[in-house]
């Protein structure tokens, strides 16, 4: 290759042909300032700055031009550094100063040349419209606003990891950078690597510094960390960055890693030693009744298990959802899980409260992680086909035997199922499937809450939110026509099972009873929805979405006018109910009328969303029973809107961990809401009102009570 | 409970029962030459069925502390309460032939007027103060949490105030507490300050800490917007809105006061019906025993 020999402020130069002016400069220790251009990315001068003359009519961008032969180069003429001062200046008008990277590190680029030119004030007047900011990722935050367009965090993505996810949005006065289509950061294809976050210049991506608290445990070294394989291939600068977020654990056996129902924020990895996951509450739920005294007898609480006392429409699950890898069997809720296995996950994602409670049996070692370590782990596209594959192999069969109508499925099914299902995942505010599109999959439930609905005026009417092991998708792939009946929504952090249309054609075709099982589901499922449709349109909507009632079912209703505020109905229910009450005569008023604090049995129960084994759902006859199973956590309670659930304690033995083989009496909770007192004809709130000032009704009827005198109403409505 | 057309049945059963009572009566009196007696058969039946009726009625107090036997709703028994109640009077007065006679059954009879009027006085006022109860104290609360609410407000009130003073109390302590240093949300002059602080703690916390003292202006509805709009003028136009939720803290106050007022009307009378009438029922046992008996 030949030398080029060329003049640079001066100084005679000589660099081989195809040489820039920039890396010509820069080899013979002249610094030309420059934004856009990085050694390790292709040169684009977009951003201008390392303008110098070159002898040409116009100023040259000297990252992309090529040195000629006997070229004079000047880079601190008066014309130069006058043409790079109002470029600095112009790009100054529009960053935020200082910006989040100036702030944390002092180092945004931009700001430093500014600083280096003698730039303390724009003169441009700043743009008006704001380009704003996502904070989606959890590990990257997004600005806009500071963005110059030099695009190297898009060079970084594509040429450096080949991960193709950054690109270019917009034109002009409206250009930016974009992650796939234009999707929030946290919800595209991004793996976290990290490395757009460190070819930034400015404060447009920076690190997201959540680890502010130091989990105890040993930490642990970026080197230590990449010789696992699970964290080979993530990138050493984002765990140096998030070194606190990741530490090794070290648990004897016996002890006990974490409890049902405490929350947390982190997931573990086991990395030696076995841990035993179980279920330390009762499996049972609570029962009010009489005894066998009958007409006497007073209504008691206590708690029964499934073989004692089955209710209507209780699931006949044979296992039970935890947040690990297996499922825990029904009837004896202990699985043991070992070295390469994960649990915590739905805590440290969507940090819902713990499903079950891990006890070491062997003494281990784990790596516990917060979020931000678990979701780059989770996005790195090797990582995620090893965990894939792991699923596939260990998984796959529990969780297909654990949905009652799959239980026929034949062992080598289920062998071919493996190696087609696909693991997708999903964040909060993602759609699965609109209503209307082609039905190309049904979809088993991994992790995570999804919510069907169907766009109704005046909003999306829930059909229904589907946990860990419900599965969906199968009415239009049963129909005939193919498409889709309802949209599908993950609620927070989803991972589902694909099953693509072929595969769940063959497993139709070839095992009829599953085929007609899910044909009785499908069938079912359009019928409630159905009803629920046409309920909804008969409602006076606007006065139910007001009010809030939209979604009940039910409503205990006082009439103030009648009500002499005796509480004869507070006391009735708290005696039905072990002296728990199920309602306080508090809540909204509606002219004369109070809808107590009681549950409303809601057409769109809020409370299951996030129950951590699952154990809360809605009977077929639409009114929401908790299941055996439940750990006492209290998250439904909290997602109530309107504080329907309570908390029932009961006294119950359990292993005294501090005496081996002895027990100790330890309180645990059972979640309960209204009953209505089923066992009764009518619930012992209304029952026992002296003044015919309780009612339980439908919303409908109690809209169309209003304006209608009571003494007839309440004749006609005294359910 | 209120009399309304769902009572019409009760209404109806009560006043065909008392016609044929009376009925039954007139012919026993006239027929009788002594005049009616306690003793004869239709007396003792007048007498029994009269005392069974109370005995119902009073079984309601029972009733209620077994709220979930499922032995009829409570409010078929309230209806009974109310109207088998009654009827028992007259029939009662049939009993005795309308004469006192003896000690005991002039007191029994002086007692069964002063229930039966005071179970309708309770009657008329359960039927009216409901509505008034709804419509004067639209922030009504159980009546139980009143004094935590009240205790809420207060709270609420003194960090109001705080943030145009500094915390409430004195001086020294505040600043001891805030490090020597008073910082506040609204920026007004000193003076209008230490004013602002002087009112508040002259006037409106002893009436938020003791709402029923007798002595505090704000408890009188008409007066609190009279004195509020004086503070008004009286204080710089940053106060005003701290001015505005402190007046409706204390309209709030006045409706617990209302609810408290109306609640004890609603459930007064109990005090005076309830006694008595197990006083009634107890003299009644004894008057039917010593009557059989002797």
């Amino acid at each position: 290759m030949s030398d080029v020999h060329l003049t640079i402020d001066g100084t005679a130069v000589t660099v081989p042909a195809g040489t820039t002016i920039f890396d010509a400069a820069r080899m013979n220790g002249i610094a030309i300032p420059t934004l856009c251009h990085q050694q390790n990315e292709t040169p684009v001068g977009v951003c201008r700055v390392c303008v110098v003359d070159a002898g040409g009519r116009v100023l040259s961008a000297a990252c992309v031009r090529p040195a000629e032969e006997k070229m004079v180069v000047s880079t601190n003429s008066e014309k130069v550094v006058r043409a790079r001062r109002t470029l600095v200046e112009l790009l100054m008008a529009d960053h935020p100063s200082p910006c989040a990277r100036q702030r944390q590190s002092n180092d945004c680029e931009l700001e430093t040349l500014a600083r280096l030119e003698g730039i303390t004030q724009a003169r441009f007047p700043r743009r008006l419209s704001p380009r704003g900011q996502d904070n989606s990722s959890l590990v990257i935050a997004v600005d806009h606003e500071a963005c110059i367009l030099c695009d190297r965090c898009i060079r970084g993505c594509d040429e450096i990891r080949h991960n193709d996810v950054l690109g270019r949005r917009g034109k002009g006065f409206m250009a930016g950078i974009a992650f796939d289509y234009n999707l929030p950061m946290g919800n595209s294809s991004c793996v976290s690597c990290g490395e757009c976050m460190v070819s930034c210049p400015t404060g447009a991506l920076t690190n997201k510094s959540i680890v502010k608290t130091v989990l105890p445990g040993e930490p642990v070294d970026v080197d230590d960390l990449q010789q696992l394989a699970y964290f080979q291939k993530v990138s050493g600068t984002f765990l140096e960055l998030n070194k606190n977020a990741v530490v090794r654990r070290h648990f004897k056996k016996g002890e006990i890693i974490c409890r049902e129902g405490e929350y947390g924020s982190t997931a573990f990895y086991i990395l030696e030693g076995q841990a035993q996951v179980f279920l330390s509450t009762p499996l049972a739920h609570v029962q009010s009744k009489g005894g066998a005294a009958g007409f006497f007898s007073r209504l008691s609480s206590r708690l029964v298990g499934r073989q004692q006392e089955r209710r209507q429409d209780e699931g006949s699950r044979a296992t039970i959802p935890i947040d690990a890898s297996v499922d825990l069997p029904y009837d004896n809720p202990i699985a043991t899980l070992g070295p390469g296995d994960l649990f915590g996950e739905m805590t440290c994602m969507n940090l819902y409260p713990r499903s079950a409670t891990v006890r070491a049996a062997t003494d281990c070692v784990m790596l516990e992680m917060l979020r931000n370590v678990l979701d780059i782990i989770q996005r790195n596209k090797t990582l995620k086909a090893q965990l894939e594959a792991n699923y596939r192999k260990r998984a796959l069969d529990d969780h297909l035997r654990s949905v009652p109508m799959f239980a026929s499925l034949t062992q080598d099914f289920i062998d071919v199922l493996r190696s087609k299902v696909e693991l997708v995942r999903y964040t909060k505010g993602d759609v699965i499937c609109r209503q209307g599109d082609i039905a190309d999959a049904f979809y088993l439930v991994r992790l995570g809450f999804v919510r069907v609905s169907e766009p109704h005026p005046g909003g999306e009417l829930v059909l229904a939110y589907l946990g860990r092991g419900s599965y969906f998708g199968e009415i239009g792939l049963l129909n005939g026509e193919g498409r889709r009946t309802a949209t599908c929504t993950a609620l927070d952090h989803v991972e589902l099972v694909r099953i693509h249309a072929e595969e769940f054609h063959q497993m139709t075709e070839q095992f009829p009873d599953v085929r007609r099982s899910l044909e009785e589901l499908a069938y079912e499922r359009q019928t409630q929805n159905r009803q629920r449709l046409a309920t909804a349109t008969s409602t006076p909507l606007d006065q139910f979405l007001t009010q809030g009632l939209m979604e009940a079912q039910s409503l205990l209703v006082l009439d103030l006018e009648r009500c002499t505020r005796c509480d004869a109905c507070v006391r009735a229910c708290a005696d039905a109910h072990d002296g728990i009450t199920r309602l306080v005569r508090e809540g909204q008023r509606f002219d004369k009328y109070l809808v107590a604090t009681s549950c409303r049995h809601c057409r769109d129960p809020l409370c299951m969303i996030g129950c951590p084994v699952g154990s809360i759902r809605r009977r077929n006859s639409l009114e929401v029973i908790i299941e055996n199973w439940c750990i006492g956590c209290g998250l439904c309670a909290k997602n109530c809107p309107y504080g329907n659930i309570n908390l029932h304690p009961f006294n119950v033995l359990e292993d005294d961990p501090a005496n081996p083989g002895r027990q100790v009496a330890v309180v645990k909770q059972k979640a309960t809401s209204c009953d209505l007192c089923t066992d009764h004809a009518e619930p012992s709130c209304v029952y026992a009102c002296p003044h015919d000032a309780a009612h339980r009704v439908e919303p409908n009827e109690f809209f169309r009570w209003i304006g209608a005198p009571l003494e007839t109403e309440a004749r006609t409505h005294s359910r | 409970m209120r009399i309304d057309r769902t009572h019409r049945s009760w209404e109806v059963a009560t006043l065909v029962l008392a016609v044929v009572s009376t009925v039954a009566y007139i012919a026993y009196a006239v027929r009788s030459p002594a005049g009616p007696r306690g003793g004869s058969a239709l007396g003792l039946t007048f007498g029994i069925a009269g005392y069974a009726m109370m005995l119902y009625a009073g079984l309601l107090g029972a009733r209620k502390k077994v709220p979930t036997w499922r032995i009829g709703r409570a409010q078929t028994w309230m209806r009974g309460h109310i109207w088998l109640g009654s009827l028992s009077l007259l029939l009662i007065l049939f009993h005795g032939g309308f004469a006192f006679r003896g000690p005991l059954t002039a007191v029994l009879m002086i007692l069964f007027f002063i229930v039966i009027l005071s179970g309708w006085t309770g009657a008329l006022i359960q039927h009216f103060v409901p509505s008034l109860m709804t419509t004067r104290v639209p922030m009504e609360t159980i009546y139980e949490e009143i004094p935590h609410v009240r205790a809420q407000l207060c709270q609420e009130a003194d960090k109001l105030v705080a943030t145009v003073c500094g915390p409430i109390g004195s001086e020294e302590a505040a600043a001891e507490e805030f490090g020597g240093a008073v910082t506040t949300l609204v920026e007004i002059e000193q003076e209008d300050r230490a004013r602002f602080r002087d009112i508040y703690l002259r006037k409106l916390r002893p009436y938020l800490s003791d709402p029923d003292s007798e002595h505090a202006e704000l408890a009188d509805l008409n007066r609190t917007s009279e004195v509020f709009d004086s503070l008004r003028r009286l204080l710089a136009a940053p106060v005003h809105p701290v001015l505005d939720d402190l007046e409706n803290i204390c309209e709030e106050e006045q409706q617990l006061s209302r609810q408290i007022r109306v609640y004890r009307w609603l459930h007064s009378w109990l005090l005076v019906h309830v006694p008595l009438s197990i006083a009634l029922l107890v003299l009644g046992g004894l008057h039917a025993i010593m009557a059989l008996r002797y």
